[in-house]
């Protein structure tokens, strides 16, 4: 489809085009965001305009290394977070590593609680579940329901309290009881709603949790984009403190429900730069992964 | 609605189409160019997106228009006509009939909505004088049972559920036939999220509605789902007798164009809308008032009644 121009002088806007057109529809078909798919795209038209070709290359092979390793470079954390080590610093220091898990409506913050909570217990970590969610009907059950089978114990006061507050009564019982660690399960919530994500900032101000951690889930299209950089700004707008916490890191939920489609991985960590601290492929308590970059640039580019 | 956003940008690449001189193969590619970025930036499986635009073209054929024709006219109506099957499956779904008891069987993927959407749907009707009730056949989720007994005890609902029976396809049927005996005309069966990977839990699904013989089997899909869209409803509607939509979280920013292509690939109409958390956060969604509100602007009204 695309003709070789080796030789040519150098490389045009015009020369680019077309490759960028057909790549930058296959990253939409495999779910990036319209909007990162066309800003990766000019990112790589920028990177080759006015480049030589080297000989014998096609310009869609060269679009294509361009657009891998700025995938790559994307994709790769630039500030990479240990969990392990950090629980084990805060352990010694006497005070339990706090998590908060937040997010919208239905994305898997709970049962992804349960997970990351398995998956401590498995590195002989004790953890605390903390049933910040007040709100949604069954969801302080929902969440007994994982830390009995898990045989972990959870704080809980019931629906309608201040979540705030049941958050900082289970540090505090962490802290009595010797849990390394608070993992603060929270109500979903839209990013749009005002009330709600003043009283997450609220939340987090209160606790000063050691991680924020953002539940995403894989299916989500184009309003990938609109929740990170919401959640991000209206924990910062909505704040009182001066320095406000916002996202730390990201898990990825339903990675096992979208095939080759992808992009929403793409999409959330381009536009918040936290890195996607775990994923989450299945319902039961062993399916977390890590992400593998590589395979995931491999599928989008496929 | 958000999704009338992709009226407004429709209408906008129009616009701009009506401004130009003369009317050539440029001016029509710009304008499907527009069209198409406006889809996809609201989730329309891309597949669609790329049909549409074929289809527009074949129907527009630029050359073969005779003199004085008007061009305008014929591409509005092509991109109208294309929009309208998108959206409009052509038939209506099953509606219950108050006092005739109908099973109402609610199906979708993890996290959709659908219990919350039961509850509403079960309360919407209650208002209006039915005798709904609810059954819990989602056996599998931490919490399921408190969460539709909560939600049904606040909205004075009988539910019907088990903590200890693991078997959905057992409750469905029991819950099913006691409320038939108590004279309830709307029976709503939950069930477990699933997706189309899941095998076997598809296969259980075709056993419960089976076992139930739904009227109607209403899939329920969140709003912000993106390209994964169009696959999963299909596989739906391959398994059991999709025959409604209800669209979830349309308070939240998502633009709902996965709605879009799963009507497209359910062939059923979407039938009502979730905007909200609460009972009430419920609205019903007519397809032809929709799609005149979409493109009801100006130069579409002329078109609405063809
Ligand atoms: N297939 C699949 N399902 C998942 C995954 N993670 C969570 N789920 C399912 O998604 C549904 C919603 O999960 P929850 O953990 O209740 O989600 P949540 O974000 O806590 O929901 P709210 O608290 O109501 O906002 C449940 O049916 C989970 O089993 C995953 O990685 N893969
Ligand atoms: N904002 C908003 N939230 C909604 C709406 N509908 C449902 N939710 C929320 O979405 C989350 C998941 O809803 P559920 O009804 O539990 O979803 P489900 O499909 O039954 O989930 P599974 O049974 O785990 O597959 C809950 O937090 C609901 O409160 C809506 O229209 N708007
Ligand atoms: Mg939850
Ligand atoms: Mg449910």
């Amino acid at each position: 489809m695309f003709q070789s121009i080796a030789g040519k002088a150098n490389l045009e806007k015009a020369d680019l085009e077309p490759a960028l057109k057909a790549l930058k529809d296959r990253l939409m078909t495999k779910n990036v965001a319209e909007e990162i798919a066309e800003k990766l795209c000019e990112s790589v038209a920028f990177s080759l305009e006015g480049k030589k070709l080297a000989s014998f290359t096609r310009i869609s092979s060269t679009v294509q290394t361009a657009m891998e390793e700025a995938l790559v470079r994307i994709l790769t954390p630039k500030r990479s977070i240990d969990i392990l080590r950090d629980v084990h610093v805060a352990k010694e220091q006497r005070k339990p590593y706090v998590v908060v898990f937040v997010g919208v409506n239905g994305v898997g913050k709970s049962t992804n609680l349960a997970k990351v909570a398995y998956w401590l217990q498995q590195h002989d970590i004790n953890v605390m579940m903390a049933a910040c969610d007040t709100f949604r009907s069954g969801a302080v059950e929902q969440l007994r329901t994982h830390a009995r089978r898990l045989q972990i114990p959870i704080f809980e006061k019931g629906y309608e309290k201040d979540p705030a507050v049941v958050a900082k009564e289970a540090i505090q019982e962490a802290t009595r009881n010797g849990s390394d660690v608070v993992l603060v399960d929270t109500a979903g919530r839209m990013q749009d709603n005002e009330p709600l994500m003043r009283a997450l900032s609220k939340l987090i101000y209160v606790n000063s949790p050691d991680l924020v951690l953002f539940v995403g889930e894989a299916l989500v299209g184009n309003d990938a984009v609109d929740q990170l950089s919401k959640f991000n700004q209206k924990l910062a707008d909505l704040s009182p403190s001066p320095s406000p916490r916002l996202i730390d890191g990201i898990l990825l939920t339903k990675f096992d429900t979208i095939d080759d489609k992808v992009g929403a991985a793409l999409s959330m960590v381009y536009i918040s730069g936290a890195p996607v601290m775990f994923v989450g492929c299945g319902q039961s308590y062993t399916d977390l992964k890590k992400l593998n970059v590589k395979s995931i640039v491999k599928t989008l580019l496929k | 609605m958000v999704l009338g956003e992709l009226g407004g940008s429709i209408t906008r690449a129009l616009q701009a189409m009506s401004n130009a001189t003369i009317i050539d193969e440029d001016v029509l590619n710009e304008c499907l160019k527009q069209i198409t970025r406006a889809l996809l930036q609201h989730d329309v499986h891309i597949k669609l997106v790329h049909n549409l635009q074929t289809n527009i073209k074949n129907i527009v054929n630029l050359h073969e228009l005779a003199a004085g024709h008007n061009k305008r006219k014929i591409i509005q109506q092509a991109i109208f006509n294309e929009l309208c099957k998108m959206l409009d499956p052509g038939k209506p779904s099953f509606t219950p009939k108050k006092g005739k008891p109908s099973v109402v069987m609610f199906v979708g993927l993890q996290g959709s909505g659908k219990t919350t959407s039961c509850t509403k749907y079960a309360y919407h009707h209650q208002k209006k004088g039915w005798k709904p009730a609810l059954v819990c056949a989602d056996t599998f989720r931490a919490g399921a049972f408190d969460q539709l007994k909560q939600n049904a005890t606040k909205a004075n609902i009988p539910f019907y559920g088990s903590y200890t029976e693991s078997d959905p396809l057992k409750i469905a049927v029991e819950g099913v036939e006691t409320f038939k005996k108590e004279n309830c005309d709307l029976i709503i069966v939950d069930t477990s999220g699933r997706h189309k990977q899941q095998k076997d839990l598809f296969e259980e699904m075709r056993q419960v509605a089976e076992a139930t013989k739904p009227d109607l089997v209403i899939f329920v899909m969140d709003s912000s789902i993106g390209q994964a869209a169009f696959d999963q409803a299909e596989a739906f509607k391959e398994s059991v007798a999709v025959g409604a939509v209800i669209v979830t979280k349309m308070d939240g920013h998502a633009k709902g164009g996965g709605a879009l292509s799963a009507v497209a690939a359910t062939k059923s109409p979407v039938i009502y809308i979730g905007t909200g958390e609460h009972m009430d956060d419920f609205e019903v969604f007519d397809v032809k008032p929709f799609v005149s509100r979409l493109l009801g602007m100006g130069d579409w009204s002329g078109l609405m009644n063809k």
